[in-house]
């Protein structure tokens, strides 16, 4: 008995740890409370109401012009256009990144338990992880609209950059995402498929992707959703589509334009939701 | 077909194989039975080829296969099929897919990939899947079937494979016992129709007995006895299974009379008397 006194003695009161957590989390509030200057005053004081109010009136109502119509729906096609064929190449981006991380494939688990690679051949095989891993960390950590930035004044103004931005960014989001994936694979299946003689190609082909499929699909879909609101900001900075316009409309003071162009944002973003649940529902 | 000599094989934490001496010859039919822990899923793993030994040697028609090529090792592989306790197929695959993965180690990947799309040989999958007793069952989600037609379909893809060697570990310990000893039985007829060497890991000991005529009976990782079922003994046996509860519990019921297969299987201690 005195023993079992003894141990509960030795862990942590729990109570402390919650009351430090706490106290963390409210330093850290008032911290980046103050760092950022919200100032509520400003935005709920008489004077900044009526600025608020004034400008809201001005978007209204919405120009329905058939010229504004029509570089809405422009603007639109162009923006689900990037978010297409940039979710499209990130895909193409990912997916060897992903294998090249996966080191159940290259040199460890149960494929290797038979003949585990050596010297110089273990060498390569973990620096091909490495080297994988390192390509997908810079590509996801540097934000779409930098890689915009960038590719503008690589390749000029347009959707083209657009698209090299977002196939960019998200191909390292997704390359990390089908890694984690290739990571849970069941390794039971593998090993039977080893058993029949088959190389590891072909186990990748029947044991591995069969497995991951799914998985995949779901992640570049929602992936494509996010896409979409991305691609509508991309042309703030040049990069085409919806916020090239909407960066227009906003410099020349044309609010009724705007709010049109926002509208297009909705409706495209929504559009988008909708055929992305619906094909997850197929597919998966 | 097959020489251990004495093969050791140790992992980080243990040892499952301490100097295992065994040697199998061609179309025998061979029981391995042995408590838990004692080396035997180890030593069907060696047996495949998916392990390879810390000590010790493994014959396989002859020739050293810790002097094998990677490509060597893949061929030798296409002439041992494997079934494996459960859950060793990929369940999302379609039934004829995974049958057909017997073919892998023969197949092009180009092969292998168009398959995927369109399926090559379906008769042949299809025979096999009649062979096994689940003809209806070509063009089903793998992980729809039962325990015991997802086994079915294992087999299948091992009778796809046409090996000279079928290792079994632990087939049957997932199903009810009228469907192991059908299983079994399946496993032992298909085997001597092709003339199959076939071994079998059984946690049953009576399966063991009334099914092969040559059991071996493992511990801690070495031979025990290698004998022709009538001349293992109760004691042979107890001493086998000495200090592990779950066995010695059921060699207690087979010795109550307790018959968990029916009349599939004739009384455990008759063989002795």
């Amino acid at each position: 008995m005195t023993g079992g006194g003894a141990r509960v003695a030795a862990v942590p009161r729990p109570r402390t740890a919650g009351w430090l957590t706490a106290a963390a989390f409210v330093v850290l509030l008032v911290w980046s409370y103050r760092g950022t200057q919200i100032d509520l005053g400003a935005l709920v004081g008489g004077e900044a109401m009526r600025q608020i109010g004034g400008y809201l009136a001005k978007l209204f109502p919405p120009d329905l012009s058939a010229p504004t119509l029509r570089a809405a729906g422009v603007g639109a096609v162009e923006t689900f256009a990037i978010s297409f064929v940039g979710s499209l190449l990130a895909v193409l981006i990912a997916f060897p990144l992903a294998l090249a991380t996966d080191r159940s494939l290259l040199y460890r688990g149960v494929l290797y338990e038979g003949r585990p690679p050596a010297g110089a051949r273990r060498a390569v095989r973990v620096g091909v992880y490495a080297g994988a891993k390192a390509v997908l960390n810079v590509l996801r950590t540097i934000p779409e609209i930098v890689w915009a930035l960038l590719f503008v004044f690589m390749v000029g103004l347009g959707p083209f950059p657009g698209v090299l931005a977002l196939g960019f960014h998200t191909g390292g989001v997704l390359g990390k995402l089908f890694g984690e994936v290739l990571e849970d694979v069941d390794p039971r299946p593998l090993e039977a498929l080893q058993s029949t003689g088959a190389s590891r190609l072909r186990i990748l082909l029947y044991g591995v992707l069969p497995q991951a499929m799914p998985q995949f699909v779901a992640y570049a879909l929602y992936r494509w959703e996010v896409n979409i609101r991305a691609a509508a900001i991309m042309g703030l900075v040049g990069a085409g589509g919806l916020g090239q316009r909407i960066h227009f409309a906003i410099s020349l003071f044309l609010e009724r334009e705007l709010l049109t162009l926002i509208l297009a944002i909705y409706v495209i973003v929504t559009l988008v939701d909708a055929l992305s649940a619906y094909l997850r529902s197929k597919l998966v | 077909m097959y020489r251990l000599e004495r093969v050791r094989k140790t992992f980080p934490d243990a040892a499952a194989l301490d100097g295992l001496t065994l040697t199998v010859h061609r179309g025998e039919h061979v029981a391995v039975i042995g408590p838990s822990g004692a080396g035997k899923t180890t030593l069907f793993r060696i047996l495949n080829l998916a392990l390879r030994p810390t000590a010790g040697r493994l014959l396989f028609e002859g020739r050293d296969v810790g002097g094998l090529s990677d490509a060597a090792l893949r061929r030798a592989r296409t002439r041992i099929g494997t079934i494996y306790q459960q859950q060793h197929l990929v369940g999302r695959l379609r039934v004829v897919h995974n049958v057909l993965a017997g073919n892998l180690g023969r197949w092009s990947t180009l092969r292998a990939l168009t398959s995927l799309i369109s399926p090559r040989d379906v008769d042949a999958a299809a025979a096999a899947l009649a062979q096994v007793g689940i003809p209806d069952k070509l063009h089903a989600r793998t992980d729809e079937l039962s325990g015991g037609q997802q086994q079915r379909v294992a087999i299948a893809r091992v009778l796809v494979q046409d090996p000279d060697v079928i290792l079994a570990d632990e087939p049957v310990s997932s199903v009810d016992p009228s469907l192991a000893v059908t299983l079994v039985s399946l496993l032992r007829d298909l085997s001597a129709e092709s003339r199959k060497t076939l071994l079998v890991n059984l946690h049953s000991v009576d399966l063991a007995l009334n099914f092969f005529p040559r059991v071996v009976g493992i511990r801690d990782g070495r031979v025990r006895f290698d004998l022709r079922p009538q001349a293992i003994t109760p004691a042979l046996l107890e001493e086998l299974y000495a200090g592990h509860a779950d066995e010695e519990r059921q060699l207690a019921q087979l010795k109550d009379g307790y018959d968990p297969f029916g009349r599939a299987c004739r009384p455990l201690f008759d063989l002795g008397a």
